[in-house]
C-alpha cells in the first residue's frame, strides 16, 4: 500500500541525506533508481522568473533542462500548465509533432524517454519534476507510482524549506484530506496572500503547535482557528469567539 | 407489484420516456468529451447525478486510483456521498474498497444485516443509506476505480439497472480516455492526475468562497457549480481563476443553491 511506499522511499532519502537537512535534492536523487530512470532534474516557477533549475542528478539532467529553457518547449514546460506529460518514445510522431525542436535535440542527446511530473498542489503550482530515460518505454507501473509519491513529497519539501522539520517526515501534499485544501482557500481570503503562501503558512502552523495537519485544517474550516494579517509571531491566533 | 392500475402503468411508460430521454442526454455528454475544451471533472459529475436520475437511485459516488496506490473520490452526486466516499477511504474498509480490490461488482441489499464493514455501515446509517452497489471501472486487465450507488431502502437493484450501471461506469472510463489519444497507455495516468488535482483546486476555490461570501464549504460547492454551469465555463478554469484572483467572485443567491438541490431526487435528512 502507499503508506510502506512511503516510509521506503523517505528512508532512501533519509539515507541519501547522510546526515544534512533532507531537501528536494534527495527526492530528486532516490527517484533516478526508484523510476528506473537515468537522470532526474527538479525545476521551481516562482512568481518572477519562468524556471529555475533547482537540481539535476547528472551533467546531462542538467543539459535537458537548459534545452527546454532555451527552446521553452518539452515535457516539462506541458506539466507546468496542463498536468504529468509522459513521453515514452520521444521519436514517435506525436511527440515529433508536440516538441519539433526539443524532442529531435533530447534524442540527439541519447535520450528517448522523459517523464514530466508537475509539483503542485490544487492552484499552487511549486515546479516540475523531470524524469529521462536512454531507453525507450513507458514507466512501469511501480516505477511510476514510486515517481509520483516522490514528486508529492518533492512538493512537501518546497512548502516546507529544507530542514524544517528536523529529519521527520513531512505531510504529503496530495488530495486525502479535503479540509487541509479548504483551509488553504479561506487563508488565502483571510490573509489576501496566494494559495501558496496560505498552504506554506497553514503547514508551518501545524508543525510549530505539534498537530496534525487535517486537524488544523479542520478547525480552520469549522472557523475555529483565523489566520491575521498583522506579522504576529506564529503566524496565527486562536479565536474562539466564533464568527 | 402485482395487480398494476391504469394509472401506474401509464406512470411507468412515462418513467420509461424519461430514462430513454436521459440516457440520450448521457450519449450527447459522452460526445462532449470530443471536444477541446472538455471538462474532466464536470463529466463525471454529471455522471453521477445521471446515475441517481436513470438508476432510481439515492446518490451516487465515484472513486479512482491515484496511480500511487490509493483511491481517491473524484465526483459524487450530493455532498454528503463524497463525505461517505471519504471515510470508507479513511477507514480502509468499505464495499466500493472491496469492489476495487477484486474488479467485481460487490451488491450489498442491506447493509446492517450484511455483518460486514461494520464502522462503514454505521456512517452509512448516519446519512441514511441501507444499500449499495459498487460497480468495477475497468480498462483492459486494470481496475482504474469503482462507480458507487446508494439506496435509502434496503433491496436488490434489478438486473436492468445493474447492467445499465455498468455501462455509465465504462462510459465514464471512456470519458476518461478521450478519442484523441486513445493509443497511449500513458494518457490514463496523465487524466486521472489531472481530475485529482483539478479536485484539489475545487476544494481550494471553495475554501476560498466559503471565507469570502460567509457560508459552508457545501453551500459555496453549490455556489460555485452553479456559476460554471451558467457562464457554460469548466468547474476546474473557474476554481482555478478563483484561487489565482482573477476572477470577480459568484454571487450567493438563494435561488442558486434551490436550483442546485433541486436536481437530486432524494432529499437526505
Amino acid at each position: 500500500m502507499s503508506v510502506d511506499r512511503r516510509l521506503r522511499l523517505w528512508s532512501l532519502m533519509v539515507e541519501r541525506a547522510d546526515g544534512a537537512a533532507i531537501a528536494v535534492d534527495h527526492a530528486g536523487a532516490v527517484a533516478v533508481a526508484a523510476a528506473g530512470v537515468d537522470t532526474v532534474a527538479v525545476v521551481v516557477t516562482l512568481a518572477a522568473s519562468p524556471r529555475e533549475s533547482v537540481y539535476a542528478s547528472s551533467a546531462l539532467g542538467a543539459d535537458l533542462e537548459e534545452l527546454t529553457t532555451t527552446l521553452g518547449e518539452g515535457p516539462g514546460v506541458d506539466a507546468l500548465g496542463d498536468g504529468p506529460s509522459l513521453a515514452a518514445d520521444l521519436r514517435e510522431a506525436w511527440c515529433l509533432a508536440r516538441w519539433p525542436m526539443f524532442a529531435p535535440a533530447a534524442v540527439g542527446l541519447g535520450v528517448c524517454a522523459a517523464f514530466a511530473l508537475p509539483l503542485r498542489v490544487g492552484g499552487v503550482r511549486l515546479g516540475v519534476m523531470d524524469l529521462y530515460r536512454v531507453r525507450p518505454g513507458p514507466l512501469e507501473h511501480d516505477h511510476l507510482a514510486d515517481a509520483l509519491l516522490l514528486a508529492d513529497t518533492a512538493c512537501a519539501l518546497l512548502l516546507d524549506g529544507p530542514g524544517s522539520l528536523a529529519g521527520k517526515r513531512p505531510e504529503g501534499a496530495s488530495l486525502q484530506h479535503p479540509e487541509v485544501h479548504q483551509a488553504t482557500g479561506m487563508i488565502v481570503a483571510q490573509l489576501g496572500v496566494t494559495a501558496a503562501v496560505a498552504l506554506m503558512r497553514l503547514r508551518a502552523y501545524a508543525y510549530a503547535h505539534d498537530e496534525r495537519l487535517r486537524d488544523v485544517a479542520a478547525n480552520v474550516v469549522a472557523r475555529r482557528i483565523r489566520f491575521h494579517a498583522e506579522p504576529v509571531a506564529g503566524g496565527a491566533q486562536d479565536n474562539d469567539e466564533g464568527d | 407489484m402485482p395487480n398494476r392500475s391504469p394509472v401506474a402503468h401509464k406512470i411507468t411508460m412515462k418513467v420509461t420516456e424519461m430514462a430513454q430521454t436521459l440516457l440520450a442526454d448521457v450519449f450527447i455528454e459522452m460526445a462532449d468529451t470530443l471536444v477541446d475544451d472538455f471538462d474532466l471533472l464536470e463529466f463525471l459529475n454529471r455522471l453521477t447525478e445521471r446515475c441517481v436520475e436513470l438508476l432510481d437511485v439515492a446518490a451516487a459516488g465515484l472513486l479512482l486510483t491515484d496511480g500511487q496506490g490509493t483511491l481517491q473520490v473524484v465526483a459524487a452526486s450530493s455532498e454528503r456521498t463524497r463525505l461517505l466516499e471519504l471515510f470508507q477511504l479513511q477507514t480502509d474498509q468499505g464495499p466500493c474498497l472491496d469492489c476495487f480490490r477484486t474488479g467485481a461488482p460487490v451488491s450489498v441489499t442491506d447493509l446492517p444485516a450484511s455483518g460486514r464493514w461494520p464502522r462503514f455501515t454505521a456512517a452509512a446509517a448516519e446519512v441514511g443509506f441501507a444499500a449499495v452497489h459498487a460497480l468495477p471501472m475497468r480498462l483492459r486487465t486494470d481496475v482504474i476505480g469503482a462507480l458507487n450507488l446508494f439506496d435509502v431502502a434496503a433491496g436488490p437493484l434489478d438486473e436492468d439497472k445493474v447492467r445499465l450501471g455498468q455501462a455509465l461506469a465504462d462510459v465514464s472510463t471512456i470519458g476518461l480516455l478521450q478519442q484523441r489519444a486513445i493509443h497511449r497507455r500513458d494518457v490514463v495516468t496523465e487524466q486521472l492526475q489531472t481530475a485529482l488535482n483539478s479536485r484539489v483546486l475545487i476544494e481550494q476555490a471553495k475554501g476560498l468562497l466559503a471565507e469570502r461570501l460567509h457560508v459552508n464549504v457545501d453551500d459555496a460547492f453549490t455556489i460555485l457549480r452553479n456559476a460554471s454551469r451558467s457562464h457554460n465555463r469548466p468547474l476546474s478554469n473557474l476554481a482555478q481563476a478563483i484561487v489565482d484572483g482573477t476572477e470577480p467572485l459568484p454571487a450567493a443567491t438563494t435561488t442558486a443553491t434551490k436550483k442546485a438541490s433541486g436536481r437530486h431526487r432524494t432529499t437526505l435528512t
